[in-house]
């Protein structure tokens, strides 16, 4: 049903895509002639003429909006759920959205001094969840040591936090190494760019 | 919206889901750890159109006069969430049988997202 709703969606957009596409390339090349906007003209005319026409086209137009709703429901809700590690305990349920452990792992960045940004994507399956975390880094980190204490400090801050006993896959990916040279030739870059006054530590008087 | 109902000597007493949303939203921000009750697309424009935010909270009561609550939090970074929760579900239990005298069958908490204290 998933596929069909994308399926769906897809559809449409080509086709408004395919629509716009024509037009474009109709007024570029010139080729849309007053006969064509004639025609347009003419089926607008008649559907305008006759009741029965207008109450079908209503109709349809009122079927669509509710098929992509019920589609767009439909999709929205199987991405919320699967999005949630849930647990019952005495008094009901409980359920955390990934979104709120990807909170907490963004929150280890600055516990680590070596770490410029961190983006992390949790992802829960039957095996257990999974953490993939993309980081920029500055230069003076070495790069085997920090990633593994990095996982170290992730798992054990997930299973206090959370309180979980299933596996945690902590995956790692280097997108970038800032280097220091870089961030001093942006700090000279600004102080140029902003000349001192002269005098200007003096108020009047 | 449906009424919880209870019939005395001298006529019914009702009560309205809100009440039983909003006594649910104390009891949760009164837990340490809790941050904020959290919300969705809807609750946000119901929130700038003025609306009160316990409209977040779901409550259904089934036939049996059983009441489900269900509560989006937010919790503060460094708590433990299970312990949190579990102290929520329990202080909204005991809060909304004190008040209410209603029958609770299930305390669900939703985790949302964490924030900094």
């Amino acid at each position: 049903m998933r596929t069909l709703g994308i399926l769906f969606y897809t559809a449409v957009l080509v086709l408004i895509g395919i629509i716009m596409f024509i037009f474009a390339a109709a007024f570029s090349f010139d080729k849309l002639q007053p006969q064509c906007i004639k025609y347009i003209n003419d089926l607008l005319f008649y559907l305008q003429s006759s009741l029965n026409y207008r109450i079908i086209l209503a109709l349809s137009g009122l079927l669509l909006i509710i098929i992509s709703f019920s589609f767009a429901q439909l999709i929205l809700s199987r991405f919320q759920r699967e999005k949630t590690i849930a647990f019952p305990t005495s008094s009901g349920e409980v359920t955390i959205a990934l979104s709120a452990v990807e909170d907490l792992i963004r929150r280890l960045a600055g516990i680590i001094p070596e770490i410029k940004e961190l983006r992390p994507d949790v992802i829960a399956t039957k095996k257990g969840i999974i953490v993939d975390i993309r980081v920029v880094l500055k230069a003076e980190a070495n790069i085997p040591e920090l990633t593994s204490r990095l996982q170290e400090i992730t798992r054990s801050k997930i299973q206090e936090v959370l309180g979980i006993e299933e596996q945690i896959i902590i995956k790692i990916h280097v997108a970038k190494i800032i280097a220091l040279e870089e961030k001093e030739r942006r700090r000279k870059e600004t102080e140029k760019e902003e000349p001192t006054i002269p005098f200007s530590g003096y108020g009047r008087t | 919206m449906q009424r919880e109902e209870s019939r005395t000597d001298l006529g019914t007493i009702r009560i309205h889901k809100n009440v039983i949303a909003s006594i649910a939203s104390l009891a949760a921000l009164e837990i340490q750890g809790v941050k904020r009750i959290g919300g969705n697309f809807r609750s946000g424009i119901l929130e700038l159109m003025g609306k009160k935010s316990f409209r977040i909270i779901h409550v259904e009561i089934n036939k049996n006069e059983e009441v489900k609550v269900e509560i989006p939090l937010v919790i503060k970074y460094g708590f433990n969430i299970p312990d949190i929760a579990s102290k929520v579900q329990e202080n909204v239990r005991n809060s909304l049988e004190k008040m209410t005298n209603l029958s609770i069958k299930d305390v669900n908490i939703n985790v949302q997202g964490i924030e900094r204290m």
